[in-house]
């Protein structure tokens, strides 16, 4: 995925989502505040990741896209149960933990492992591979030599 | 407390010193240049990277206040503490660009990073420099504080006396090794963190026998008024996501740990000190094993002892510090051999990670900025005297002034983040980032940090850390918009695509 052209665009929406998180926050918004959070985290991994500007599209998908899906499910899960449940013993546990809780445990902890972590390792290549890095090292080594 | 067992763990705590200063000693003679001592450049691989990296990220707080404020509030905290993505977000936002900057120049310290991508713009380079000091001898206070009350407390002596013993040969061992050292001994305090870490999580299921029981108890127990005077209220809200903090704190306690890692010292200088950047995924995994380990034990323990307290197996606690102290009690003397030892880990670790940053802000980074450069060969024996100077001034000023260290406590992660945001995240994935935009967003940022001491407040109920880091972002991107495109050099540009 080419982001070249979107770059502006996604820089300015970081600036936004900023500004709205605090606004959400602030009114009481906090779920949407923490789902569009992660929109937020997203746009920064995106730019991160970009090798000439091109996102590759395996790694965008996982571990991104589903890590992105993974949070934002917790957290409105969470949102959910907690009104559900709340002031109240809640009716059902999910291996003991309460069930606003548990989208934290399982989605948010282990599944930002499972994603952000192992992606990583397992598409290292991806976020850079040996041949970019040597193509790296000899770029910067031709400019010292014409400095 | 039996003597027996106090002299055990002072005989354990105080190994883990002496290998500590052994280690440091060790690394001497590996920091042979300037790059080496000020920033380890390219030396490590992901084991040491990312083990010391989890060790500087967690802090005395994590280990003690964590608990502690699960024990008060319930489970709003675990969304900072179960935060093992964050290292492995870091890496690939800003991983490959930091370590590439060490090709194009001797990146040595965040300062010469800063020279590269604006240009040698000395204000930027004050500005962020004063900010990142700020956040990192407010942190290196408050570890001073915590590890001394510690063994103070547990031996009986002043605390000047244990802050000098046990801060003293850290200044030592540092001011000898700089960052190589700070790198080593870090990693292995981390495992000394893991260790315990394994032995109260493993503690933590055995007594409660899981978290259905713990949600049970403190359900059944809404109120418990112990003899000792304190009464401790529960509800079945306390272990639901959000715990019994605001909605706005949640957000902020999973917002800004997560993204805010990548503007951490403790991670960026670890960038451009890994051999190579493509060992960081491996770094990651190491991170994700250990901080999983050293958060979950954090939240363990606080829900230990809300479990000991709600069944009456312990009093209800005066203070939240006291929740991992307590549990560790009531496990045993293999746990608190372990615990105390990783408290005062967590302290060291911490503490030497913010002396070798702020001294090498202090002492190189802000002269340069102001137009006093020291020559090369100087730099290294300049820094260690400055850095031997703050070392024993930290100890002394952290001990006899209370009020300084509340004051400096105020810094910490969120004034970091706050003043990374603006040079290095965008600074280093936007080519459009202007020096002008830059420059705004850290001048609003310092700002913003020392204003509240005049009695400046947001008109929102958020910490005002996360308020000034959204505006510090917003202001250096439309700024930039607004300002004239800036050319990138051939070198910078080669990294900006990396």
């Amino acid at each position: 995925m080419d982001i070249s052209k979107n770059k502006d665009a996604m820089v300015i929406l970081i600036a936004v989502l900023w500004l709205a998180c605090i606004v959400l926050g602030t009114i009481g918004y906090h779920v949407l505040a923490m789902c569009l959070g992660v929109v937020l985290m997203l746009l920064h991994a995106l730019l991160g990741v970009a090798h000439n500007d091109v996102v590759n599209k395996k790694f965008l998908v996982y571990p991104l896209l589903i890590w992105a899906g993974l949070w934002i499910a917790s957290f409105l899960l969470s949102g959910y149960y907690g009104d559900l449940f709340a002031g109240q013993m809640p009716s059902f546990t999910v291996l003991g933990l309460h069930p606003s809780f548990a989208p934290t445990v399982f989605f948010y902890w282990i599944g930002g492992q499972l994603t952000l972590n192992l992606g990583l390792y397992l598409y290292a290549d991806k976020w850079l591979s040996e041949e970019q890095w040597e193509q790296f090292l000899d770029k910067v080594k031709s400019l010292k030599e014409v400095e | 407390m039996p003597q027996s067992t106090i002299i055990l763990i002072v005989i354990f705590s105080g190994l883990m010193i002496a290998v500590s200063f052994l280690i440091g000693l060790w690394s001497q003679k590996k920091a042979d240049s300037a790059q080496a001592y000020f920033g380890a450049t390219a030396m490590f691989g992901p084991v040491a990277v990312g083990l010391s990296s989890m060790a500087g990220i967690a802090s005395a707080f994590a280990l003690v206040g964590v608990p502690g404020i699960i024990y008060a509030t319930g489970n709003t905290m675990t969304f900072w503490m179960l935060s093992g993505g964050a290292f492995a977000l870091a890496y690939l936002i800003l991983g490959k660009r930091v370590r590439a900057m060490a090709e194009v120049a001797p990146i040595s310290s965040l300062g010469d990073i800063i020279d590269i991508r604006f240009n040698n713009n000395r204000l930027i380079k004050a500005f962020a420099s004063i900010i990142i000091t700020l956040g990192c001898v407010g942190y290196l206070a408050a570890q001073i504080s915590a590890g001394s009350a510690l063994i103070a407390h547990l031996l009986g002596w002043k605390p000047i006396v244990a802050g000098l013993i046990i801060f003293g040969i850290l200044t030592i061992y540092t001011v000898l090794s700089g960052e190589v050292g700070g790198i080593l001994t870090q990693a292995f305090q981390g495992f000394i963190m893991v260790v315990a870490g394994v032995v109260m999580i493993a503690a933590f299921f055995i007594i409660t026998g899981g978290f259905g029981n713990v949600l049970e108890a403190v359900a059944a127990a809404p109120e418990v008024i112990g003899s000792n005077g304190v009464t401790k209220a529960m509800s079945p809200d306390m272990l639901g996501a959000w715990g019994l903090m605001p909605g706005g704190i949640a957000l902020t306690w999973m917002l800004i740990p997560i993204l805010g890692a990548v503007g951490q010292p403790q991670i960026l200088v670890r960038l451009y000190a890994v051999k190579n950047p493509r060992d960081l995924p491996k770094a990651g995994i190491v991170t994700a094993i250990t901080h999983t380990i050293v958060g979950f034990l954090a939240v363990c323990v606080g829900y230990g002892a809300l479990y000991l307290v709600a069944t009456g197996a312990i009093e209800p606690l005066a203070s939240g510090d006291q929740a991992i102290y307590a549990f560790a009690d009531y496990v045993g003397i293999f746990a608190q051999l372990l615990v105390y030892a990783a408290v005062l880990a967590a302290a060291m670790s911490s503490a030497s990670m913010f002396l070798t940053t702020s001294s090498t802000l202090l002492s190189k980074d802000l002269p340069s900025a102001l137009g006093i450069n020291i020559s090369p060969k100087n730099q290294v024996s300049v820094s260690r005297v400055f850095m031997f100077v703050l070392g024993i001034a930290s100890i002394v000023v952290s001990i006899y002034s209370t009020e300084m260290v509340a004051l400096l406590g105020t810094f910490g992660w969120g004034t970091l983040v706050s003043g990374t945001f603006p040079v290095f995240i965008l600074g280093l994935l936007w080519e459009r980032t202007t020096e002008k935009g830059a420059l705004f967003g850290v001048t609003f940022s310092l700002i913003m940090n020392i204003v509240p001491f005049f009695g400046f407040k947001y008109p929102s109920a958020l910490p005002a850390y996360f308020i000034t880091t959204a505006l510090a972002v917003a202001i250096t991107v439309f700024v930039s918009l607004l300002t004239k495109k800036e050319p990138v050099s051939a070198k910078l540009d080669a990294v900006m695509k990396l």
